[in-house]
């Protein structure tokens, strides 16, 4: 852990990811206390200051209703944060255990679960997450669950490959000599040892699962107004464009901003947890 | 099955069948281990020692393609007629196992204290931390292990191969199996080392009176170790007897190749040995043993 830390912090990349996230979230938790007009995360009308470009009093410019851009940004970390966090706790223990169990039984656990893995890799994933959310409701509960759908796959996949080269392991062959049961075999010795590509893996995720959500909300899918939501802020933007250029160009570096640093510390984190990667 | 053995296998024939046909792997062998004794199982690769352990481990009964004939008795009862989850319950107490690659055989995420624990609870699930921690220390000193605190700190990659392997050897025979399968072990250390750590096997098992299945292709290595020695040919046994009556008196003409086989200090390079023979399927030998 000690090791892991000097690691992250020696390494310039990292350092700039980092706080690049640390940002992000500081933003997203105290947005009720750092933001200029709280009040402009919900439905509020200000047609006086509406669509005014970057100002002393609006740092980032307000958009077409008069709202405070800065605030709606900050906000809308919140929601994308909140997206990331409840898609990532659900898909991945979906996905790291049809991997481990497809991996260590074998046979007809494996081709069931795989076929059925490959079945939700074969559909692009957007595709995938139009569809179901044009099935149900496009709120941000579905948006999640569209996107939940579409992410658990690839975990099942990456575990699934790591679990059938530990398979033949000493150490696995060791435990089942020993009497362990499959269970044990499964969660106590394989899974540790997947933890570092997991992680690794999650914390590459973030960025892009807030993306995707950006992308569904962009299209109008997902998150639903009045709720500040990045991808619906740059696109209802590009109406205005190029004139009030403010109105896509923020939000659209709040995305990157968010993207960007995930991405950096997964990166880093990848060297530091998986050597051999 | 008399009381006296610790492994008796009796007719054990195995056979995998595949899509592209069955191929017998063993015809039908006959093996015994007294309890206290040490049997070696010599053979070279393929010659069907691996997958006898496996049998008498109980994990080849669960595999499908396997076809298995024959008693194994282990402990005073018969792996076939055992269910899955009993043959389980044998595993980790009434026997154990040593691997070749001591280092690869302990899941590198886990420290080895915290290893020793789990294999402690196989046999004794309520164990607390407090005397799990003493037996640990316990068997760690009688491995030779001296800063026992260190070593149960240290992850696996911490340690050295023969350190590993002295581990491996102590959690093989904490919970005082009946008898302890060594397949080939020590082979992925330097010969000094694996010298001295199955001396100190070979003192460990006759203190505690275990009776060993020692299996390698080095009969150098089984001169040593072993009181009994069976070789096995393409799944045949072809000739048994004490240890030092087949080195001094070797009948059967693949011991004889065996024997031939071993580079001699005194060099003349590698001897010319006949590579497959006629005379290798020769029925099997038996020497008398003088001790019964």
């Amino acid at each position: 852990m000690k090791r892991a830390l000097t690691i992250l912090l020696s390494n310039p990349l990292s350092v700039v990811g980092l706080t690049l996230v640390t940002f992000v979230v500081l933003t997203a938790l105290l947005a009720d206390f750092i933001s200029p007009y709280p009040e402009h995360a919900g439905a509020v009308v200000d047609f006086l200051n509406a669509n005014k470009p970057p100002s002393a009093e609006y740092w980032l410019g307000t958009d077409v209703v008069g709202r405070d851009q800065l605030s709606r940004i900050f906000y809308a970390y919140r929601v994308s944060l909140g997206l990331g966090v409840v898609v990532l706790a659900i898909a991945v223990p979906i996905g790291v255990t049809v991997g481990l169990v497809a991996g260590y039984l074998g046979g007809w656990a494996d081709y069931v679960l795989m076929r059925i893995t490959d079945v939700f890799l074969s559909i692009p994933p957007l595709v995938l997450a139009l569809a179901i959310m044009g099935l149900l409701e496009p709120t941000l509960l579905n948006g999640m669950i569209a996107v939940t759908a579409m992410w658990w796959p690839w975990y099942a996949r990456l575990v699934y490959n790591i679990t059938r080269a530990q398979k033949v392991e000493g150490y696995v062959l060791a435990a089942e000599v020993i009497g362990a049961g499959k269970l044990h075999i499964i969660f106590r010795e394989i899974l540790p040892n997947c933890m570092p590509s997991i992680i690794t893996k999650m914390t590459l995720d973030f960025g892009f699962v807030i993306l995707i959500a950006a992308s569904l909300s962009f299209l109008g899918l997902g998150v639903q107004a009045p709720t500040p939501d990045l991808g619906s802020m740059v696109s209802e933007g590009t109406r205005y464009l190029p004139d009030s250029w403010w109105l896509t160009v923020f939000p659209g570096i709040a995305i990157l901003i968010a993207v960007f640093g995930f991405n950096l510390i997964g990166d880093v984190l990848r060297e530091v947890l998986d050597p051999d990667l | 099955m008399s009381a006296d053995l610790a492994l008796s296998i009796r007719n054990l024939a195995l056979s995998f069948k595949s899509w592209s046909g069955t191929s017998q792997v063993l015809h039908g062998i006959d093996l015994e281990i007294k309890r206290g004794e040490r049997v070696a199982l010599v053979g070279e690769s393929g010659s069907g020692k691996s997958v006898t352990a496996r049998i008498i481990l109980g994990t080849l009964h669960e595999l499908k393609s396997a076809r298995i004939s024959g008693e194994v008795w282990v402990a005073g009862r018969e792996m076939s007629s055992l269910s899955q989850s009993e043959r389980q319950a044998l595993r980790g107490t009434d026997i154990s196992m040593i691997f070749q690659d001591p280092t690869t055989a302990l899941n590198p995420v886990y420290t080895i204290r915290q290893q020793f624990h789990e294999v402690l609870m196989r046999g004794d699930p309520k164990i607390s931390l407090s005397t799990a921690e003493q037996r640990s220390a316990d068997i760690l000193r009688e491995v030779s292990i001296t800063d026992t605190e260190r070593v149960l700190e240290s992850y696996p990659f911490q340690l050295s191969g023969g350190m590993n392997q002295r581990v491996m050897i102590g959690m093989a025979l904490i919970n005082e199996p009946q008898l302890l399968l060594a397949d080939e072990p020590g082979t992925a250390l330097d010969v000094t080392v694996q010298a001295q750590t199955l001396r100190l096997m070979r003192d460990l098992v006759r203190q505690h009176g275990t009776s060993v299945l020692f299996i390698s292709h080095n009969l150098g290595v089984v001169r040593e170790f072993a009181d009994r020695i069976y070789v096995i040919y393409k799944g045949r046994i072809v000739e048994t007897g004490p240890a030092a009556s087949i080195f001094d008196d070797p009948r059967h003409a693949y011991t004889k190749a065996l024997l031939a086989a071993i580079p001699r200090l005194t060099g003349g390079g590698i001897p010319e040995i006949q590579e497959d023979s006629e005379a290798f399927f020769d029925p099997m030998v038996t020497h008398e043993d003088v001790s019964a």
